[in-house]
């Protein structure tokens, strides 16, 4: 199945690449107040109309445009209980500490385990090809390390087994 | 280590220590086991040369159905109190000044107390066992936990034993499942199959219990069965050894799930970090050549930061 991965990450970073042109905006609303408008939602002239990227239906990345902000949600593989409940824990443990990560949501979008959101001002104090590139080894990490968690964990359950119950023999 | 000792490390150090100590000084200590045991380790009052250990064991009572008293005047008799002091079940007295050579050996001994106390229904089970009597023995139900139980039976071929545990948390519950899946396809290894058979069900109890009254029956509980075998217990030495392990289960369990999750924290944490070294590599950084930039007088030029107003760098005076 990893045939598609290349093509759908190679799609998820031109489209981010894309729509990762920002610039300043002020609010229309309030005065001297600045906004990521693609939060606020109430200007609706500079809002973009938002992206799917999916690999499969499990597997999706929404991209939410606007003049000076975009949000990157992503849904991750969960084939059964031990990948939910790992999924789960990994993307809670990320967005507690959200503010490391500076473009990181504390809160995913409903629908979607994890979100981003990206504003010119962070696009104008890093790079933006660096920035890409960090969400889309992200995707890939994320799937990476819950397959190991299981692999791991399933060992891990066998040695505990096997050690309990060689000692009756 | 993997598997959790029989014996309780800390009761034993705590007693070696205060009979191996010159002056007999006041100790009043209180220490835990698993399965909400507390020892109570105490100078009497009226002699200073005299040590009381009271043991609370909140099941004790079902215990003594079984036949735990026996065990323990056979075991402890020289030490055991009659009546215990209040609140605690057992009570063992030890003169300081007259304790057999081995010192040692007694503290070890002692520290076996909850062990051999909740030997009785198994040792009752395996005797029904060698009797040979016809059809199943008495099922024996010991709640030495709140909520969770351990039921022997015992039957012409085979001894039976159930435990009921409670899973707290979601994540427990998953984790517990992952687990005792393996516990139950080991068998399928060719070093472990005289191991006994596990059954495992996550909340129908099996139809050994099924009958008795007050039997939790929803998700966060689950039951496993072990079927010993003959070989497990015909043996005086096997017999020992099987009843040490078959007690510590549920806790040599809870405590694996606990492991595994720690293990994952740490896991996340680690990869938490790499990524914050990644996404740290968006941000462009004063390279090391820049921030020593100097004048022919050895002044240093200091950049500021892009984002602040200030635009010139500044000047600050150098080493000479």
């Amino acid at each position: 199945m990893s045939n598609t991965l290349r093509p759908y990450l190679s799609a998820v970073r031109s489209s981010l690449t894309a729509a990762l042109c920002l610039e300043n905006f002020a609010s229309q609303i309030v005065e001297k107040h600045n906004v990521p408008e693609v939060e606020a939602g109430n200007t609706k002239e500079v809002l973009l109309k938002p992206l799917i990227v999916s690999r499969n239906e499990n597997e999706q990345v929404l991209i939410e445009g606007s003049i000076n902000s975009v949000r990157v949600s992503i849904r991750i593989k969960q084939a059964d209980d031990i990948e939910r409940i790992l999924a789960h824990k990994f993307t809670r443990f990320l967005m507690m500490r959200a503010e490391n990560f500076v473009i990181l949501r504390r809160v995913p979008i409903k629908g979607y385990d994890i979100s981003f959101l990206v504003t010119n001002f962070h696009t104008e104090q890093m790079y933006k090809h660096k920035l890409v590139d960090f969400i889309i080894e992200f995707m890939e990490e994320v799937d990476k390390e819950i397959s190991e968690m299981k692999l791991s964990l399933n060992a891990r359950a066998r040695i505990v087994a096997e050690t309990y119950l060689s000692q009756f023999v | 280590m993997i598997l959790l000792e029989p014996n309780s490390y800390v009761l034993e150090e705590t007693l070696l220590a205060r009979f191996n100590s010159e002056k007999p000084e006041v100790v009043d200590i209180t220490l835990v086991d698993f399965d909400n045991v507390i020892y109570h380790v105490q100078t009497s009052a009226e002699q200073r040369t005299l040590l009381n250990l009271s043991v609370e064991m909140k099941y004790f009572n079902e215990v003594c159905a079984y036949g735990a008293k026996s065990i323990l005047q056979r075991e402890y008799g020289d030490y055991l109190v009659p009546v215990a002091n209040s609140q605690y079940q057992i009570t063992l007295q030890f003169n300081l000044e007259q304790l057999p050579a081995d010192k040692a050996g007694l503290a070890k001994h002692v520290s076996m107390l909850k062990r051999n106390v909740l030997a009785s229904p198994f040792i009752r089970a395996f005797e029904y066992w060698e009797s040979q009597q016809e059809g199943a023995g008495p099922l024996m139900a010991t709640h030495y936990r709140e909520n969770e139980a351990i039921y022997v039976q015992a039957q012409q071929d085979r001894v039976t034993v159930i435990f009921s545990t409670l899973f707290q948390e979601e994540v427990d519950r998953v984790l517990g499942k992952v687990f005792l899946q393996e516990f139950v396809d080991a068998r399928r290894q060719a070093a472990i199959q005289n191991a006994p058979q596990v059954f495992y069900s996550s909340r129908e109890a099996p139809l050994e219990i099924r009958h008795l009254p007050g039997l939790r029956q929803d998700e966060s509980v689950g039951y496993v069965s072990f079927v010993l075998f003959p070989r497990h217990f015909a043996d005086a030495e096997v017999r020992e050894k099987t009843i040490s392990q078959i007690q510590l289960f549920r806790d040599y369990l809870h405590y694996h799930i606990k492991c595994a999750k720690a293990y994952m924290h740490s896991r996340m944490r680690t990869r938490v970090k790499e990524f914050l070294k990644v996404i740290n590599r968006a941000k462009p950084d004063r390279t090391t050549a820049a921030s020593e930039k100097r004048t022919a007088s050895g002044r240093y030029f200091r950049p500021q930061f892009r984002q602040s107003s200030a635009t010139s760098p500044q000047q600050v005076e150098g080493e000479w």
